[in-house]
């Protein structure tokens, strides 16, 4: 089975650092995702690994295989590392049908025709595209063409998958159920997927583990709920979750693994799962939006500042005493703008160092 | 009562579809251009036509019985039908085939060697990519004789040709080439092949610059082999382009004159364009249906070439992210591979520069000893007393050059800023009107003169001229280069205009900006250096043209090239050989100095 470990990997281009030392360890048989802004070095990583570009140091093996190694001078071609990659822009070659997209990377692996027909109608099948099979890219929808694409990288049957912002060109009802099939191929394919996206809700939703990257450097590389719910840092916080983490500056005060906190005219006490050590006063407190409790007990007094019902939620910003806060409620609720409402903290919260913007402790919030 | 007042609604309809039809500015200018190009080409060729069932006066209307003017058969007779002494065969057939083969293997050279360095510049880690990249394009640059002259010139001797005397390879190096290698098929399809190699290099180059390196890795990935990556995969993506260079380079080369002139004439080796010339002297209805024979198969080509570019697997270029495509590392074979494409490159841009300067400077030909170099030709003065041939001063000091170097100076600006004005104005109606049979029409018709070749592009025109008597001098030569020209402009012009969105200008049509500004203000800014090209096209090609304007320049006003001309049939070779190395000079000069100056460049008109 399959297993990626990455180890002191970097990718300079001149004088730019694309990605710094990065160690990663990809299970077999997982579903990681590189998550990161643009920029970030998510896609340079997967190019890196599956060999289409050459890392400046460090090794790289799949299944027990150094497919790449700095020092020793070791450097696999990507052919010759059985991987399969997805594209972005899907890469179909437009002198070619649906068919024979499919059907080239067998006719390089010497099958035999039958073999080849026989396989390539099957994937046809499974991504339910049989009908085009004698159109050409050119007469496909992006939807369909994403399938061939799909259909394309899977008939050699690679036991890894990259996966490059695969669905980052199609529109919002088709992402959707692209991404349902994709956790589902994971499944019935038995294989290791690296996919690549700058969509936080994409990582959450599809994989096993997020590896999150941020100017090169791994931020932080967890099961997305952990990721979700312990943060490692600020940017890690701000970039998981939709609607995005509220950040709450603010003093504690120590004592023990309980601190009392001021934010503005707010005083609220901290109580954390293990003891706390800080650098400074200043703190940064991160709640999410859900944990933000709108009722008429709650402790507090604010103002709507705006509201954005869905239906099946509503997200609230409020104006507590000069900070704004956003809070989500469930159900088709909405208030009047400029209203008064009351709020209270529904305990989670995670406290970060404001000084090294770390994740300190997690624990319970409640207001004095 | 009922009736006329539909009649008038319906009236009063038209009426308003008519002012909103020409409210809009694209529909005007697409309506002016199809009556100025109707006129301007369709005009001439619909005479042309007429000529070949003319008689004319001299010999040919004393060979065909006729008086002059009347209506006749005879011409396509003689040229179709005639077998005594083989005469249909040699002013036809044999000229034709000759064409045929020399425009294909020109337009197999210009793919092969302008394609290979277009994949070597752009997917390998050649060496000294940016020497040859920007030394490539200057064969085209340059006037199309060039090559020629320096052909003939370097290889020359006693024994061939015209047996006059021997060139640099027999008097320096004592080697005496064959007749075959200096003289006919060879030499003018290579010439012809390297000078259009650059339009090779520009559309294929262009393909796999923007061609999506995704394709290419994703066959990787699926491990491909190398070499059938590049023969399934890259190949056919540049197919199109190929297709295209070959029938654009094909259609060149059919129409080409100077070339086959130095290279073929002294050899009795004749192609279309030179075997018409010569019945233009004597039997003009002749010459007009090779002509005709010549547009038609301009004609088919054009069609060939929006069939080929036209087919069900469009070939969109979607750039894929990984614009940092893994080049093929060329190893061992780069520097040899680098050296040998330095040096064909040094043979065919930059020793034929030196070699019309050498030339330029010995005073009896085939010595080469610095005994025998003077600067006379260039400054001397008195040299008519010193020397018995050419003007008594060098050219630098010879008013009548300098004359002639403003007067095409003058016309190469003119015609530049009409065909470019136009293109642009050709290239705004067509986008703004894309798909409208209107816009397909002026844009066929704005392509039509680049399939007529230019030596009877001229000839009809001076034909036309007789019968209108404001037009000759300098207004003439201006007309006939800015409609000759106008091709290269419009397809910028188009190009450039197609890749603005029409929202661009919507922004600032709501805001109510009116039309003047916002070409002036909006769209040709953006497009600066795309429009410019299309100035910049035309006036090179103007600075170098020959043919298009040998039959039309007045005799008081000379411009440098038919200037060229003149001397080398007096046979001042110095004096010729200076004029050819200034008209270069000049052209790079201009070439080079409006490329750095806007960054508009020759590239992208090229071709079509």
């Amino acid at each position: 089975m399959p297993e990626i470990i990455l180890k002191n990997v970097s990718k300079r281009f001149g004088k730019f650092v694309a990605v710094d030392d990065l160690n990663l360890n990809i299970e077999s048989n997982s579903f990681i995702t590189l998550l990161g802004p643009s920029g970030c070095g998510k896609t340079t990583t997967l190019r890196m690994i599956a060999g289409l570009e050459t890392p400046t140091e460090g090794t790289i093996s799949i299944d027990g295989n150094v497919v790449f190694d700095a020092d020793r001078g070791i450097n696999l071609a990507p052919n010759k590392r059985d991987v399969g990659f997805l594209f972005q822009n899907y890469a179909l070659w437009p002198h070619m049908t649906v068919y024979q997209n499919i059907a080239f990377g067998l006719e390089n692996l010497k099958w035999d025709k039958k073999r080849i027909a026989d396989r390539v109608h099957e994937l046809l099948e499974m991504l339910r595209i049989g009908e085009f099979e004698k159109r050409y890219p050119a007469e496909l929808s992006g939807g369909q063409q994403q399938r061939v694409a799909i259909a394309r990288t899977l008939a050699p049957g690679p036991k890894v998958l990259f996966m490059d912002e695969p669905l980052s060109n199609l529109d919002a009802k088709l992402r959707m159920e692209m991404r349902t099939e994709l956790k589902r191929l994971h499944r019935d394919t038995d294989s290791t997927f690296v996919y690549v996206t700058h969509d936080q809700l994409e990582a959450m939703t599809l994989s096993t583990r997020v590896c999150i990257m941020e100017g090169g450097l791994l931020q932080q590389y967890a099961p997305p709920l952990e990721m979700y719910n312990n943060p490692a840092n600020l940017f890690v916080a701000d970039f998981m979750g939709n609607p995005t983490i509220n950040f709450i500056d603010g003093t504690a005060q120590m004592e023990g693994s309980k601190a009392t906190i001021t934010l503005g005219n707010i005083q609220a006490e901290f109580t954390a799962d293990k003891p706390i050590s800080l650098t400074g006063k200043d703190v940064v407190l991160g709640v999410r939006p859900e944990h933000i409790h709108i009722s008429d007990a709650g402790k507090r007094e604010a103002v709507v500042y705006s509201t954005l019902p869905t239906g099946m939620e509503t997200t609230v910003k409020l104006d507590a005493e000069g900070i704004m806060l956003t809070a989500v409620v469930f159900g088709d609720v909405d208030y009047p703008i400029d209203s008064h409402v009351r709020f209270d903290f529904s305990k989670t919260a995670v406290l970060f160092d404001k000084a090294t913007g770390k994740n300190v402790a997690r624990g319970a919030l409640r207001i004095k | 009562m009922q009736q006329t007042q539909t009649g008038k609604v319906k009236f009063s309809r038209i009426k308003g579809r008519l002012h909103a039809w020409f409210s809009k500015p694209a529909n005007i200018i697409l309506l002016v251009f199809l009556i100025a190009l109707t006129v301007l080409t369709l005009y001439p060729l619909l005479s042309l036509l007429m000529e070949t069932f003319t008689v004319h006066m001299g010999k040919e209307a004393r060979a065909a019985k006729l008086p002059v003017g009347a209506f006749t058969w005879y011409h396509f007779q003689r040229v179709f039908a005639t077998r005594d002494n083989n005469y249909s065969w040699i002013q036809f057939y044999k000229p034709l085939l000759n064409t045929l083969a020399v425009s294909v293997t020109s337009s197999v050279i210009a793919i092969l060697f302008g394609g290979m360095v277009a994949f070597l510049v752009t997917r390998t880690n050649l060496k000294y990519k940016k020497f040859v990249s920007a030394v490539f394009t200057f064969p085209y640059i340059m006037p199309s004789w060039t090559l020629a002259l320096f052909w003939e010139t370097f290889f020359k001797n006693v024994n061939i040709g015209l047996k006059t005397s021997n060139g640099i390879m027999a008097s320096v190096f004592g080697v005496y080439m064959p007749e075959w290698f200096v003289y006919g098929y060879f030499p003018i399809a290579l010439v012809l092949g390297l000078h259009y190699a650059p339009f090779a290099y520009i559309l294929i180059g262009g393909i796999l610059r923007n061609m999506d390196a995704n394709l290419e890795e994703a066959a990787t990935i699926l491990r491909t082999p190398r070499w059938r990556i590049i023969w399934r995969i890259t190949l056919p993506i540049v197919k199109p382009a190929m297709l295209s260079t070959f029938l654009l380079v094909f259609a060149s080369s059919m129409s080409a004159y100077s070339v086959p002139v130095f290279l073929g004439s002294p050899v009795r080796y004749y192609v279309l364009s030179t075997t018409m010339k010569e019945l233009m002297n004597t039997y003009k209805g002749q010459a007009y249906i090779i002509v005709g024979v010549m547009i038609l198969f301009g004609v088919a080509i054009l069609m060939l070439n929006q069939k080929v570019t036209n087919s069900r697997k469009q070939f969109t270029t979607v750039t894929g992210k990984s614009g940092q495509i893994s080049k093929i590392d060329l190893k061992r074979a780069n520097a040899p591979i680098a050296i040998i494409l330095v040096i064909i490159l040094l043979l065919v841009a930059v020793v034929p520069l030196v070699t019309f300067a050498l030339e330029s400077l010995i005073i009896k030909a085939g010595d080469y000893s610095l005994g025998n170099m003077t600067l006379d030709f260039w400054v001397g003065t008195g040299l008519d007393k010193r020397l018995d041939q050419g003007d008594s001063t060098g050219i630098l000091l010879n008013p009548k050059v300098w004359k002639a170097l403003g007067y095409s100076l003058g016309l190469a600006v003119t015609c530049s800023v009409i065909a470019g004005t136009s293109g642009i104005l050709v290239g705004y109606g067509v986008a703004k009107r894309r798909g409208s049979r209107l816009a397909n029409w002026v844009s066929s018709l704005s392509f039509f003169p680049y399939l007529m070749p230019s030596l009877a592009f001229g000839a009809i025109y001076l034909a036309m001229s007789s019968n209108i008597t404001w037009l000759h001098g300098f207004l003439l030569l201006a007309l006939v280069g800015s409609v000759k020209y106008l091709p290269f402009a419009s397809r910028s012009g188009v190009n450039a205009m197609l890749q603005l969105s029409g929202e661009i200008e919507e922004a600032a049509l709501i805001t109510g900006v009116p039309w003047w500004k916002r070409m002036l203000r909006v769209i040709f800014p953006i497009q600066k250096s795309s429009f410019l090209s299309g100035y910049l096209l035309p006036m090179v090609s103007c600075m170098r043209e020959l043919s298009l304007f040998v039959l039309i320049v007045p005799t008081s006003n000379t411009i440098l090239t038919t200037m060229l001309m003149q001397y080398s049939e007096k046979g001042w070779a110095q004096f010729g050989n200076a004029i050819n190395l200034l008209i270069i000079v000049v052209v790079l000069l201009v070439n080079f100095t409006v490329n750095k100056l806007t960054g508009a460049s020759i590239d992208k008109g090229v071709g079509g």
